[in-house]
C-alpha cells in the first residue's frame, strides 16, 4: 500500500472543493456503435456538501457516479479529487485513493451473502492496516449508528431490505470516508425505510461527510442541498436549495 | 484477514454443495491416484539404499553377443572371473561371487527343498545384513556352516535358537547353522533365504564351474574403494577381459570368449530400475516409472482443470463479493491471494479425503503389486512434506487462473445490477480446457486398450506348444537323480491318467539356456554359428504338443537316433590319453525353424539329411544328421525373439520330466506323478509345477502394469466426467432463461436436450482429433519394443472416441433432461 502518493484530503484551498470535474467526457465504444454517456460535464462539489444527481434512465447518472467513485476512468477531461487530477490514474492508484476517501451505498445493498452483518461491515476495514481490536470497536460503533447492533450475527438474507441497507450504510461509513457515494440508495425500499435511510444520510452529512447521491425520487432528492439534473450526458440544471 | 478468507471459503463450500463435492471428490481422487503412484515410484527408486556404502557397491553384468542373435545382457558372470579379478584391480575393495543351487534340507522329520546361494565370504562384508544370531563378517568362513533367514530358521527350529544346530543337506552333508539374518526388507533386489559358503561340501560341480569360462551362471558383486569412478573402472575392466577371458576350442576352431562376452559393472542402486531378466528379482524399468509418473501428473491436471473450469464458470456468483471487496479497497494482489488460498484450502480438504482413500486401498494395492508399500506420513517427514507440497502445488495450479479471472472484474457493472453483470466468463477457454481433459482421457483410453490388447495377445499367442495340463517335474539335483529321469518318466507314462511323459533338459518358461558352437561342413570357420542345445527324450515333442514341419521324429528303435557316449564322456569322466583330437559322436538332430534359417538352409526340406558338427564339451563334438524340423516355439515370453535350437536325445543331460496329464482326473494324475517320484527318491521332496502357471509368471509384471495403467486411466476419465457434469449443471442453470424462452417459443424437451448435449459433444469430438495422433505416435513407439505385437486398429481409436462421447452424453443428458422438463414460467420469472 505504500509507494503510492498518499492523498490526504487537503482540498482545493481556494474553493474548498472536494471534487471538481472539468469537461469530463465518457464514451463507450463497441465495434460498431459509439455511445456518449457523458458530454463535457463540469461539476464542483464542495467539502461537506450533499448533492443529489437526477435525471431519466440512460442520462449518464451511473457513468458519472462510477467515475466519481473511481470505478471507471473518463474518456477525456479532468477529475480533480482533493486537489489532485486523478483522471489518468491506473487501477491500483485509484483503488488506494478510493479506499481512503470514499464510501459506497448501492441500490441493491450488495452485502455478501456468506458473511454475517458484523463481518460484512468489518470487510471495509480488512484492507486497511487496522488492528483487530480497533476494528471490532469501529464496527460496533458503526452498527450502533445505524441501529442494527442487535442483528450483528445474522446473515443478510435474514434481514429486511431496510435493515440490509442500514448494514450497507454502516459498511460505507466504518472506514470514515470523506465522501459517500449513494447510487439510488432508496430504490429498493418502501417509503418508510427509504425515509429512514435518508435521515441517516442527512445525519452523516451533518457530521461533515460529503455526499453525492443519484436518485429517481424527487422527495428524497429534497434532502440534498443541491440538485444536479443530467440529460443525455449533460448537466442541464443545477438548483441550489435554500438550506 | 486470512480468517476472513477462510470464513468466506468455507461458507461458500457449504453453500454450493454440488460444486464443492465435484471439486473435492475430483481433487481427492486425483490426489489419491497421484499418491498411490508416488508410493510405487518412491518404493522403486529407493531399492537397496539401506545397504552400507550402497553407492560404492556394484554388480557385474555381462553383455552376451551370440552370433546370429540379438545381444542380450544378463546379471550373471562366469564363476572363475571373481577369482581372476583378484589382484588385477587394486581399486576393488571387496568382491564376492555367488552361485545358486537347489538342495534338500532335513532336520529330524522335516524335509524341504531350498534354494541355496553359495557365496564367497566377502559377500557378507559387502552386504551388511542384520544378523540375529552368529557373527556376520565371519559367518561364511566356516565351510561346514549354513546361514538361514529368520523365517527359514523358524521353519526348522521354531522359536529355539538355530545357531549351532545341524541340517542334513541332500542326505549326505551335515551342516551347522552359523548365522541367522533378519528378514530382508521388501525393497532390496536380494532375494534369498539360505546362504552357504561357496566352498561348502554341499555345493555341487564347484570345480567344473570354477574352470568353465563359458558358463554364465554366477552372480558377482564388487565394492570399489572410495573415489573410484565406475566409468573409468569399466574401461579398465573391459580391457582386462580381453586378455583374462580365455580362448576355447570348438568345432569351429578357437573361439575368443571376449568376442562374445563383454563384462561391466552397474551400480547396486540402479539394479531395481534396470531390469535384467536373470536378476534375483524382477525390477521396474525407468520407462515404467516415467510412464506412471506422467499418468499421475495427467490425472492431477484433469482434476485441476475441473477446479479451474468450475471456479471460472461460477464466477458470476462471486462477482459481487469481488466487487464489494474492490470498492472497499482490496487490491488485485489481495484478491488473487484470497482466491489462491481458497483453492489451496479446497485442495487441503481434498488431501484429507485422498489420504483416507489411500489408506483404504493401500492393502489391496500393495498386495496387487506384490510389494510392501508404507504410507506413514506421520513418522515420515519426507512423505509429509511431499504431500503438502503436492497440495500447495495443485492448489496454486488450479487456483491461479480463476484468481486472476475473478479478481479482474470491473465492480461498477456488477454492483449496479441485481444479478450478474458478468457474462459466463471465458466460455471459450473453459471449452478449451474440457477439450484438453478429454484429449488426455481419450489418449489414456487408447493407450490402455493397446497395452491391454498387447498383453492379452502375448498371453494368448500360440506358443508353439500346448501349455494346458502340462506338468513339469523338477528337482533332479544330483547326478544320481538325473540318471533316473528317463525311468521316472517311463513310470509316470504308464499311469492311465497321464497322456504322455518325457524326460528332458529343457522346459519353456525358464531363463536357463545352454548354447553350443556349430560348424557346417564345407564352409569356412570364419563365421561363428551358435545354437541352443536342447537334449530331449524320444517322446518330448509329442508330450509338449509341438508340431513337426518336416522330416520325422526321433525313433527309439533306430540306434543312430540317440547319442551314445563313451564312459569318459559321462559326467565325472576323464578324457583318456590318446583320444583323437576331433572325437565325434554321431546322432540324429531335429532343428527348429529358426535354426534352419540360421544354419543357412534354403528350406526345411533342404536341411533334411544334412550333417554338421556341434560342440559337446570336453573337446568332443556331436556329428549330427538332421532328421526333422520342428515348428518354432517360444522358450520364454513372446517379448523375446526365438533363438535357433537343436534337439537331440542325450540321456545324461536330462534333469526334468514333462508330463501331459489327461483333463479328466488331474488331482489323480498329480498323485500318480508324486508317487512315481517317491518310488525313486523317497528322501527328496518332489518339485512340480504346471507349465501354464510358470508361463503366466513371465507375464505377471506386464499384467500388473497393464491393470494399473487401466485403473489410473479409468480414474482420469471419471474425474474428467465429474468436471463435465459440474459444468453441464452450471450451464443448464445459467441457460434456464434461454431454455424457458425456447420452450415458450415451441421447443420440445428433446429439442432442448439435444441443444445442451450438442454443446458438450463438440469439445469431446475435437478432443478426439487431438488425442488420436498423439496416441497413435506414442503407442506405435511403445509397440516397437515387442518382437511379436498387435496392430494398431483404427477401430480402437474410434471406439475410445465413441466411449468418451457416450460418457459425456450420459453425464450431460441427465442434467439436460431435468432442466428441459422444468416449467418455462419458472425460468422466466427468475430474472
Amino acid at each position: 500500500m505504500s509507494g503510492f502518493p498518499m492523498v490526504t484530503p487537503t482540498y482545493d484551498r481556494e474553493t474548498n472543493h472536494m471534487l471538481k470535474l472539468v469537461n469530463l467526457t465518457k464514451v463507450y465504444r463497441t465495434e460498431e456503435v459509439e455511445t456518449t454517456a457523458l458530454n463535457s460535464v463540469n461539476i464542483h462539489v464542495k467539502d461537506g456538501e450533499f448533492v443529489a444527481i437526477m435525471g431519466p434512465s440512460g442520462c449518464g447518472k451511473s457513468s458519472l457516479l462510477n467515475i466519481i467513485g473511481m470505478l471507471d476512468n473518463p474518456s477525456s477531461g479532468e477529475y480533480w479529487f482533493a486537489g489532485e487530477d486523478v483522471a489518468g490514474y491506473g487501477e491500483r492508484k485509484l483503488a488506494d485513493i478510493r479506499k481512503r476517501n470514499i464510501g459506497f451505498i448501492f441500490q441493491s445493498f450488495n452485502l455478501i451473502d456468506e458473511l454475517t452483518v458484523f463481518e460484512n461491515v468489518e470487510l471495509a476495514l480488512l484492507y486497511h492496516d487496522i488492528p483487530a481490536r480497533e476494528r471490532k470497536e469501529r464496527v460496533k460503533e458503526a452498527l450502533e449508528k445505524v441501529r442494527i447492533s442487535h442483528r450483528e450475527g445474522h446473515l443478510p438474507q435474514q434481514l429486511s431490505g431496510g435493515q440490509q441497507q442500514r448494514v450497507a450504510i454502516a459498511r460505507a461509513v466504518v472506514s470514515r470516508p470523506k465522501m459517500l457515494l449513494a447510487d439510488e440508495p432508496t430504490g429498493n425500499l418502501d417509503s418508510a425505510n427509504g425515509d429512514e435511510v435518508m435521515r441517516m444520510l442527512t445525519d452523516l452529512n451533518g457530521e461533515g461527510t460529503t455526499i453525492v447521491m443519484v436518485t429517481h425520487s424527487m422527495p428524497h432528492a429534497q434532502y440534498a442541498r443541491r440538485i444536479i439534473n443530467l440529460f443525455d450526458g449533460q448537466v442541464v440544471a443545477e438548483n441550489l436549495r435554500a438550506a | 484477514m486470512f480468517r476472513n478468507y477462510v470464513t468466506v471459503a468455507l461458507r461458500n463450500l457449504v453453500k454450493h454443495r454440488l460444486y464443492s463435492a465435484i471439486n473435492i471428490v475430483g481433487l481427492a481422487v486425483g490426489l489419491a491416484a497421484c499418491i498411490l503412484i508416488l508410493l510405487f515410484v518412491r518404493n522403486e527408486l529407493t531399492f537397496d539404499r539401506h545397504i552400507a556404502d550402497a553407492e560404492r557397491v556394484y554388480q557385474v553384468i555381462m553383455r552376451a553377443q551370440l552370433p546370429g542373435r540379438p545381444a542380450d545382457t544378463v546379471a550373471n558372470t562366469q564363476l572363475p572371473m571373481g577369482d581372476a579379478m583378484k589382484g588385477a584391480f587394486p581399486e576393488v575393495e571387496l568382491r564376492a561371487a555367488m552361485v545358486q543351487q537347489n538342495m534338500t534340507f532335513r532336520t529330524g522329520e522335516k524335509l524341504f527343498s531350498e534354494t541355496v546361494f553359495a557365496a564367497d565370504p566377502e559377500f557378507l562384508q559387502i552386504f551388511d545384513l542384520p544378523f540375529l544370531e552368529g557373527d556376520r563378517p565371519t559367518a561364511l568362513e566356516d565351510r561346514s556352516g549354513i546361514i538361514l533367514s529368520e523365517e527359514v530358521a523358524r521353519k526348522y527350529f521354531g522359536d529355539e535358537p538355530a545357531l549351532g544346530r545341524v541340517i542334513t543337506v541332500d542326505g549326505q552333508h551335515d551342516l551347522r547353522v552359523s548365522g541367522v539374518f533378519k528378514k530382508l526388507p521388501p525393497n532390496t533386489h536380494l532375494q534369498f533365504d539360505v546362504l552357504a559358503p561357496i566352498g561348502s561340501p554341499a555345493v555341487r560341480n564347484l570345480e567344473q564351474t570354477r574352470a568353465n569360462w563359458g558358463a554364465i551362471s554366477s552372480t558377482t558383486y564388487v565394492k570399489l574403494k572410495p573415489g573410484v569412478d565406475a566409468a573409468d573402472f569399466n574401461q579398465r575392466f573391459l580391457a582386462w577381459s580381453k586378455t583374462a577371458f580365455p580362448e576355447i576350442r570348438s568345432p569351429n576352431g578357437i573361439v575368443k570368449l571376449s568376442d562374445i562376452f563383454t563384462p561391466s559393472i552397474r551400480p547396486l542402486l540402479s539394479i531395481n530400475t534396470d531390469p535384467i531378466a536373470t536378476s534375483m528379482r524382477q525390477g521396474t524399468a525407468m520407462t515404467e516409472i516415467y510412464t506412471f509418473s506422467a499418468v499421475a501428473v495427467l490425472v492431477l491436471a484433469i482434476a485441476s482443470i475441473n477446479f479451474m473450469n468450475l471456479a471460472t464458470a461460477r464466477a458470476t456468483q462471486r462477482a459481487r463479493e469481488v466487487s464489494v471487496r474492490k470498492v472497499v479497497g482490496a487490491s488485485r494482489a489481495q484478491l488473487v491471494t484470497q482466491f489462491v488460498s481458497e483453492s489451496v484450502l479446497l485442495t487441503l480438504v481434498g488431501l484429507v479425503l485422498a489420504v483416507a482413500l489411500v489408506e483404504l486401498v493401500l492393502p489391496a494395492y500393495s498386495a496387487f503389486l506384490g510389494k510392501e508399500l508404507s504410507f506413514n506420513f506421520l513418522s515420515d517427514p519426507g512423505l509429509a512434506a511431499i504431500l503438502l507440497g503436492l497440495t500447495v502445488l495443485v492448489g496454486i495450479a488450479g487456483g491461479t487462473y480463476p484468481a486472476f479471472f475473478l479478481s479482474g472484474f470491473k465492480p461498477a457493472a456488477v454492483l449496479k445490477g441485481a444479478s450478474s453483470g458478468v457474462g459466463g466468463g471465458s466460455g471459450r477457454l473453459r471449452m478449451t480446457l474440457v477439450v484438453v481433459q478429454f484429449a488426455i482421457s481419450i489418449a489414456l483410453m487408447v493407450a490402455t486398450a493397446i497395452v491391454y490388447g498387447q498383453f492379452l495377445y502375448a498371453q494368448n499367442k500360440d506358443l508353439g506348444f500346448d501349455k494346458e495340463n502340462l506338468v513339469v517335474l523338477e528337482g533332479f539335483s544330483t547326478r544320481a537323480m538325473r540318471e533316473k529321469a528317463r525311468s521316472v518318466a517311463e513310470l509316470i507314462a504308464k499311469d492311465p491318467r497321464v497322456a504322455a511323459a518325457s524326460a528332458t533338459a529343457i522346459t519353456p518358461g525358464t531363463f536357463d539356456e545352454n548354447n553350443t558352437n556349430v560348424r557346417m561342413p564345407g564352409r569356412g570357420s570364419s563365421e561363428l554359428l551358435v545354437v541352443r542345445n536342447e537334449p530331449v527324450d524320444f517322446d518330448f515333442f509329442d508330450t509338449m504338443g509341438m508340431k513337426l514341419v518336416a522330416g520325422r521324429m526321433f525313433d527309439r528303435n533306430r540306434g543312430t537316433d540317440y547319442v551314445t557316449r563313451p564312459e569318459w564322456m559321462r559326467p565325472g569322466g576323464q578324457r583318456p590319453a590318446g583320444t583323437p583330437e576331433d572325437f565325434q559322436m554321431p546322432a540324429a538332430v531335429i532343428l527348429n525353424e529358426t535354426a534352419v534359417k540360421r544354419l543357412g538352409f534354403a528350406s526345411n526340406e533342404a536341411a533334411l539329411g544334412q550333417t554338421y558338427l556341434a560342440g559337446a564339451g570336453q573337446g568332443a563334438s556331436y556329428n549330427f544328421t538332421i532328421i526333422g524340423v520342428v515348428q518354432d516355439f517360444h522358450f520364454r515370453s513372446v517379448r523375446d525373439p526365438i533363438a535357433p535350437a537343436q534337439f537331440y536325445v542325450d540321456p545324461v543331460q536330462f534333469d526334468a520330466v514333462a508330463v501331459r496329464v489327461k483333463p479328466g482326473d488331474v488331482p489323480g494324475a498329480l498323485a500318480a506323478i508324486d508317487n512315481a517320484w517317491k518310488q525313486f527318491f523317497p528322501d527328496t521332496p518332489a518339485q512340480r509345477v504346471f507349465l501354464d502357471d510358470r508361463i503366466q509368471q513371465l507375464y505377471d509384471q506386464e499384467r500388473q502394469m497393464a491393470t494399473m495403467f487401466a485403473a489410473f486411466a479409468g480414474l482420469a476419465i471419471i474425474i474428467a466426467c465429474l468436471g463435465l457434469f459440474g459444468l453441464a449443471s452450471f450451464t443448464a442453470e445459467r441457460r434456464t432463461k434461454e431454455i424457458g424462452l425456447r420452450k415458450v417459443l415451441g421447443a420440445s424437451v428433446p429439442d432442448i436436450v439435444r441443444l445442451l448435449v450438442w454443446q458438450f459433444s463438440k469439445p469431446v469430438l475435437v478432443a478426439n482429433l487431438i488425442a488420436w495422433p498423439i496416441a497413435w505416435y506414442g503407442m506405435g513407439h511403445w509397440l516397437q519394443g515387442f518382437t511379436y505385437r498387435i496392430d494398431m486398429n483404427p477401430a480402437l481409436f474410434l471406439g475410445a472416441g465413441v466411449v468418451a462421447l457416450a460418457i459425456a452424453w450420459l453425464t450431460v443428458g441427465l442434467h439436460a433432461a431435468k432442466v428441459a422438463q422444468a416449467k418455462p414460467i419458472k425460468a422466466l420469472r427468475y430474472e
